[in-house]
């Protein structure tokens, strides 16, 4: 029996499928957050997501030969796996010792679905996305169709984590994660571009971060809470 | 060159490996289970001779049940012994009556056994019993979904719904492993087995504590052989779950693509060795991981439910 004869649907090749199923556990750990209660869990969610895209970075430059990519995974890997977990971390440290905790504060009440539902509607969202962006068929040398959809399906889920959660820290995160969403989109259909360009994108993610670093200072210090709840009322 | 084996033989031969080994390889989990918990554990043998214990004794039934009370544990044994026929146990070809049915028929019988001894324990009036049913029939309704999508990955993976097939797709090259359908089906099946077996996220399977109880409890009112037999049942289920991850998802080697004896033979020690792993791998997740309360198990079916559609979507744009 030919699977192929039976309307199988054939296998991409490795390099494809490896960088399919990196994507793939990019979006996974998108949906994890949506689960996650604890803004420490969802920082390292983040790193880990970080660490996924680096290594995407090098197993694209390895299969395409553009050295430039691995200069760009490890300023990558500074960037989001360093950097800005720590400021996240300290950003939001500070918020928690302010409350008198020693401990980054909880997010978890911050929910306005069940995780079992925000899960159901992501997947609805992550749909719509992912064949969205398949309708598209960009087919470049080094992009998997697959891989560029998952990136679409992130970007909304992405959006989905800021809807659902009401306190600024999951917001935050939920928008470095569209950030990390859309790399991976770019690395996939515009694997060669200028180092420099590249760059110039990651470093947008610093003014997000500092944008949302005051943001997170002012509500908090206005508020006396990260949660957003605060601000359905018109008048303070 | 060893002798040939008669086809039949070796149908026989795979029912009869999982007849036999699934309480061995319950054997070995508990062992490991022990371990990991720091006690000395039971032996290795010990299912076996609780299973010749157990049909030493006298059987007792309700007075108020009907002889579907006393049929349903041999139905149910009678459709877990039926499933070996359909999957790859030992071989990699199919075997004639391996085309009887495709992996829907192996879900269905596996639904069906779980369907009369559920209704057994209705039939019992016993509260435990009763709500050890309730609960297996609502949360394997929930199953049900992901079940359905991993079977969908299977059909689009193959053109077809046989696990045969399944397997021989998987041995064919290293792209058909590293494609995140196959990966993330096969993430979703374990999650169903962890759920399925009784391991996680609610579910002590060996405990009598209500709070989780689920498959336990339907055994409740059945006393000597018809007791057996569940548990012997429950034991086979696991086996058979095992056989499906690791020959038809995982690991589809060291099946004897042969008739001879020797390859047959080394096949039955892969199997069991292969489903002693997954069982270790069951076991230190079954340990390492608090248990839940038991609504929460719509969210750890949800994830399972993500893993299964997201492999489904993958293959719509072709690169999955």
């Amino acid at each position: 029996m030919d699977p192929a004869a039976l309307g199988a649907v054939q296998a991409p090749g490795v390099y494809q499928g490896a960088a399919n199923v990196i994507a793939a556990v990019m979006l996974l750990i998108e949906f994890g957050m949506l689960r996650q209660a604890l803004a420490r869990d969802q920082v390292r969610l983040y790193m880990a997501q970080s660490v996924l895209l680096s290594v995407l970075a090098i197993v694209i430059a390895a299969d395409r030969n553009l050295p430039d990519l691995y200069a760009l995974a490890g300023l990558s890997a500074a960037l989001k796996v360093v950097a800005v977990p720590l400021v996240l971390r300290r950003l939001l440290g500070r918020a928690g010792a302010d409350d008198g905790e020693d401990e980054l504060p909880g997010v978890a009440g911050s929910q306005t679905v069940s995780p079992a539902s925000a899960v159901l509607a992501a997947i609805v969202l992550a749909a719509i996305g992912f064949f969205c962006f398949g309708a598209w068929h960009i087919h470049g040398p080094a992009a998997p169709a697959t891989a560029l959809a998952i990136a679409g399906a992130m970007v909304l889920v992405a959006f989905g984590l800021m809807i659902v959660r009401r306190d600024v820290a999951s917001q935050a995160i939920g928008f470095f994660t569209l950030e990390n969403a859309i790399s991976l989109a770019a690395l996939v259909v515009a694997a060669g571009l200028p180092l420099i360009l590249e760059t110039a994108f990651l470093f947008d993610l610093l003014v997000a971060v500092v944008v949302f670093g005051m943001l997170i200072r002012g509500h908090h210090t206005k508020a006396e809470s990260l949660s957003t709840a605060d601000l359905t009322r018109l008048r303070g | 060159m060893s002798a040939a084996l008669p086809i039949p033989v070796i149908q026989l031969l795979q029912v009869l490996t999982v007849a036999l080994g699934a309480p061995g390889v319950t054997g070995v989990i508990a062992r490991v289970e022990a371990r990991l918990q720091g006690r000395r554990g039971p032996r290795i043998r010990q299912p076996y001779y609780d299973l010749a214990k157990l049909f030493r004794k006298e059987a007792l039934a309700p007075e108020q049940a009907s002889w579907f009370f006393l049929a349903a544990p041999l139905i149910a044994v009678t459709c877990y012994l039926t499933i070996p026929l359909l999957i790859p146990v030992l071989t990699s070809y199919g075997l004639p009556l391996g085309y009887m049915g495709d992996i829907l028929g192996g879900g269905f019988l596996l639904s069906l056994a779980s369907f009369v001894v559920a209704t057994a324990a209705l039939e019992t009036g016993s509260p435990y019993a009763q709500l050890g049913s309730s609960r297996a029939k609502t949360f394997s309704a929930i199953t049900e979904p992901v079940v359905l999508f991993v079977v969908f990955t299977v059909a689009l993976l193959t053109g077809t719904d046989l696990p045969y097939a399944l397997a021989a797709t998987v041995r064919s090259s290293a792209g058909q492993i590293i494609r995140p359908a196959h990966l993330l089906a096969a993430a979703a099946l374990f999650m169903v087995i962890l759920h399925e077996t009784g391991r996680i996220p609610v579910e002590t399977h060996t405990g009598t504590n209500e709070f989780g109880m689920i498959e336990e409890a339907r055994a409740f009112e059945h006393s000597g052989p018809y007791f057996a037999l569940l548990k012997w049942g429950s034991e086979l289920k696991q086996l058979i779950l095992f056989t499906i991850l690791a020959d038809v998802f995982l690991a589809p080697w060291g099946l004897a693509s042969t008739q001879h004896a020797g390859a047959v033979g080394l096949a039955i020690v892969a199997l069991l060795a292969k489903a002693c792993a997954v069982g270790c791998a069951v076991a230190v997740i079954d340990n390492s991981f608090a248990k839940l309360r038991l609504f929460k198990i719509t969210e750890f079916v949800s994830g399972a439910f993500l893993l299964a559609v997201l492999g489904v979507f993958t293959l719509y744009l072709g690169g999955g």
